[in-house]
């Protein structure tokens, strides 16, 4: 079986969630025997190729197809991407802009022109961002489309506050396909809801994480650890989605009880300036370390240096952050409204909006240390089941029962 | 003549409230949750008397009053009781009735539906001595036969029961201890000449108690006549099927719309058309059989999950810990002899609050998750835990003026042997008269007004 997939791209290009899912999927769909046309957006500016970390006895089972784009996860349909369009008489560079719903629809024209040239069996493409291609290449080639939701417009927004131009691009490209793939029930309930979508289209493939015993990093922040100052993390784009306000609020709470206590932000956002006033007026400056984005091993060593991690979004289609966190030994909180607390027991939950009940957990884990390390263990063992091997091996099955459907 | 002893075990907990970090100190209120939640003890009672107690005691009483040979035991945590108080007196009332029709036995048990035994057994005894005394003052009776938290038992504990007095003790019927024999027919404790063990049916027992509205289940309709055909086809092979399940079987774990009160009502006239076979109480079985052999139990067996250990209360850490932190805490909490403090501490024992700890997902964990209400084990930890703090400041607290108090009656006697020596006409003193406390005159009443409902009783059977 053969599958032309819009994808993105992998890590380390650091764009959070979306580009770890893909990733792990892939890696495991081509252990199950499917072959995989990767087509993804490259931007100009890349320097060499992008890096394709698969390994490489199962690297022939990948074809790489890249467009020329400069769309990324995660964009405002306002946002506006600037690209090399020529080269004057000088050599230098001629810049123009397109916005990133005119690059929508590049992609989409250029992911026709590959359906038509590409031979396959099924289209499969991740995110808003290449709805449109997915949607593109069908009609191209009248193959069956899944498209995979990871988040929508209405997590973005966390409310009803919506992109207009992405909501109609998310409805139609819904209509148009064969089938949707959802991270959650979560996000399931949201699209049948919000979208209309008929529940009969929507699968639901929970994320997997990496299982392996990760190394032991040196510790990082040890100086404050000395001074027997407490860690607790959020890691996470700085976005309303996030409910990063939410976290100082509770901040607030938990230093009027405990002022050992020290906050880290890992991440950059849109709402960053705003945070920052908040930290301030909150007099919590002395509490809380904006370290800035913190990818690869510098994020790791903070997984495993903290007390406990913090994911409070807001609206969370799945949220791999408390995976990551376990596979390095640290427990989670983690929001109610977060689609992986569907599939993982072992982790503290709380509605987003209560601050107290939020500040509670926290000092209770950082009283009750036994809390914490029953998490962990428990989970270490729970993760075994939530391998991208696993949300692979649903794919298949759901690929081959869509094939049967629509050829019997 | 082949014995049924069915035996129903009344009980809830006093779930604790939402308590957070920030009440520490702050709030000694544990069991008032007032939300809308499975956590308000109150909410629970009525909800629970209307499906289970108010229409089951009706029956119970139908079934008594149309079959003399009808007769159960009934087992009752003291902190059901102090609820029905509470929140619901016509439904001890009812209870009081069946009782006192003089064909239903109350066992003996701990009053706060605790484990005990296995931490503390001078904080066992008391409990137990609570749990005789509440029984006696409500119904009059004084328990001979002996059951444990959730089943809960060990040859000591049998050991313990004939050096108190009690002529048999309730166990789990399970085929690790009992190899290839029946669980119907009485058996004996090693080290014991006295008393005698009855031990659960559990097949016939768990068909009612869980299985009986599983449509996955090969007999699902279960009716009565089956039923009853189960249990006859034991005659010749057997003494005694004792059948033992909470009590809250009947409209609580199975819905009114199950049959299970047709179920309930039909089958004692089915199961005596037989002739040889009859209703027995406890006590009635372990008098009329003598012990076919012993039972050597030497670790804990219970009546929980699929282990029938004490797994579902101690199984992981959190649950450890838990335990572990409220039974370190006997010394002290005893040695205030304030009444609220030991009485919080004894209900932070109750098994319940460690079985709604348990991670035990996968298996029993449908089980589990049916009994908690709270949304997750950690969440059951967190509570307790912050509750428990707090009950640790109070105590230090009254410890603290108990002891400047010691300090300061030491001081001044030394002062008054000092002015005795230089004085030798000392001034006396009025001695300041306590009024009795406001519990004193409420027990009193209590004591009377039970005294006086007893007695109305015994003159209505009389007529």
């Amino acid at each position: 079986m053969k599958v032309l997939t819009f994808g993105w791209d992998f890590p380390p290009s650091r764009n959070g969630g979306l580009g770890v899912a893909c990733l792990g999927l892939t890696r495991e769909l081509t252990q199950e025997g499917i072959e995989v046309i990767f087509v993804l957006p490259r931007k100009q500016n890349t320097v060499g190729h992008t890096k394709f970390v698969f390994a490489d006895k199962t690297s022939s089972k990948v074809t790489v197809r890249e467009i020329d784009s400069g769309l990324t996860p995660y964009l405002a349909t306002n946002n506006k991407l600037e690209y090399i369009d020529s080269y004057d008489s000088h050599g230098m560079p001629v810049i123009k802009s397109r916005t990133v719903l005119e690059e929508v629809h590049f992609f989409a024209h250029q992911a026709s022109i590959i359906a038509r040239q590409e031979d396959f069996d099924i289209i499969h493409a991740h995110d808003w961002t290449s709805f449109l291609a997915g949607v593109a290449a069908k009609e191209a080639s009248h193959k069956p489309l899944i498209l995979h939701v990871h988040a929508t417009s209405f997590d973005q927004a966390a409310g009803d506050n919506v992109d207009p131009s992405i909501y109609k691009i998310e409805c139609e490209s819904f209509a148009a396909a064969d089938q949707i793939f959802v991270v959650s029930n979560f996000t399931k309930n949201l699209i049948i809801n919000k979208h209309g979508v008929d529940p009969e289209k929507v699968r639901v493939v929970h994320n997997g994480c990496d299982t392996y015993e990760p190394p032991k990093l040196e510790p990082t922040l040890s100086g404050l650890k000395q001074q027997g100052k407490k860690v607790i993390l959020y890691h996470g784009r700085i976005t309303i989605q996030k409910g990063v306000d939410y976290f100082i609020k509770a901040a607030r709470r938990v230093v009027d009880v405990d002022p050992n206590v020290v906050f880290v932000i890992s991440g950059w956002g849109d709402m960053t300036t705003q945070i920052i006033n908040q930290v301030g007026e909150n007099g919590l400056s002395s509490n809380v370390i904006f370290a800035g984005s913190l990818w690869e091993e510098e994020r790791d060593r903070m997984y495993q240096s903290a007390d406990l991690v913090v994911m409070p979004s807001v609206s969370e289609p799945f949220g791999l952050v408390p995976l990551e966190a376990l596979q390095h030994g640290t427990a989670s909180l983690i929001s109610y409204q977060s689609g992986v607390g569907e599939v993982l027991s072992n982790v503290l939950k709380v509605d987003f909006w209560d601050v107290e009940e939020m500040a509670n957990k926290i000092l209770a884990a950082m009283r009750y240390p036994v809390l914490t390390n029953q998490i962990v263990s428990e989970g270490k063992i729970e993760m075994q089941k939530l391998s991208w091997r696993e949300a692979a091996k649903k794919v298949v099955e759901l690929y081959k029962n869509l094939l049967n459907y629509l050829t019997t | 003549m082949l014995s049924i002893c069915p035996y129903f075990h009344v009980h809830q907990p006093f779930r604790i409230k939402k308590y957070r970090v920030f009440d520490i100190g702050n709030d000694n209120e544990y069991f008032n949750d007032g939300s809308d939640t499975d956590l308000n003890n109150r909410r629970i009672i009525e909800k629970v008397a209307n499906k289970s107690y108010r229409p089951t005691n009706k029956i119970l009483q139908e079934l008594l009053d149309e079959h003399p040979d009808f007769r159960f035991a009934l087992s009752f945590s003291g902190t059901v009781l102090d609820q029905f108080e509470a929140y619901a007196p016509d439904v001890l009332e009812s209870f009081q009735r069946l009782v006192a029709t003089g064909r239903v036995e109350i066992l003996a048990d701990t009053y706060h539906h605790s484990l005990a035994f296995f931490y503390s057994v001078p904080e066992f005894e008391r409990q137990v001595t609570q749990h005789r005394k509440k029984i006696e003052k409500l119904f009059g009776v004084t328990p001979k036969v002996f059951r444990n938290t959730e089943l809960s038992y060990r040859n000591d504990l049998a050991k313990w029961c004939e050096d108190n007095g009690y002529i048999g003790i309730m166990a789990e019927g399970w085929e690790k201890y009992l190899g290839w024999r029946s669980p119907n027919f009485v058996y004996q404790p090693p080290g014991c000449s006295k008393i005698k063990v009855l031990l659960k049916n559990y097949k016939l027992s768990d068909d009612v108690a869980f299985r009986f509205s599983n449509q996955g289940w090969a007999s699902w309709p279960l009716s009565a006549e089956t039923y009853a055909d189960w249990i006859h086809s034991h005659h010749g092979g057997a003494e005694t099927i004792n059948l033992f399940m909470d009590y809250e079987t009947f409209g609580e774990h199975q819905w009114e719309d199950t049959g299970i009160f047709n179920f309930l009502r039909a089958l004692p006239k089915i199961l005596t058309s037989r002739s040889d076979t009859v209703f027995r109480t406890p006590t009635e079985t372990i008098k009329s059989y003598d012990s076919v052999g012993e039972i050597d139990v030497p670790d804990i067996l219970t009546w929980a999950d699929t282990d029938r250990d004490l797994t579902a209360w101690t199984g992981n850490d959190i649950q450890k810990d838990a335990i572990k932190s409220i039974y370190s805490m006997e010394e002290k909490v005893i040695k205030t002899k304030n009444k609220a403090l030991i009485e919080n501490w004894r209900k932070l024992q109750t098994s319940d609050h460690f079985y709604y700890m348990c991670t035990k997902w996968s298996e029993d964990g449908d089980v589990h998750a049916y009994f908690s209400p709270y949304q997750s084990p950690y969440d059951a930890y967190i509570a307790f835990m912050n509750a428990l703090s707090d009950l640790q400041l109070r105590v230090s607290h009254a410890l603290e003026i108990k002891e400047s108090e010691a300090t300061k009656r030491a001081l001044k006697k030394e002062q008054t042997a000092k002015t005795e020596v230089e004085e030798i006409v000392p001034e006396t003193k009025p001695v300041p008269v306590t009024p009795p406390s406001i519990w004193q005159k409420i027990s009193l009443s209590v004591k009377k007004w039970s005294g006086s409902f007893i007695n109305f009783i015994k003159a209505k059977r009389k007529n």
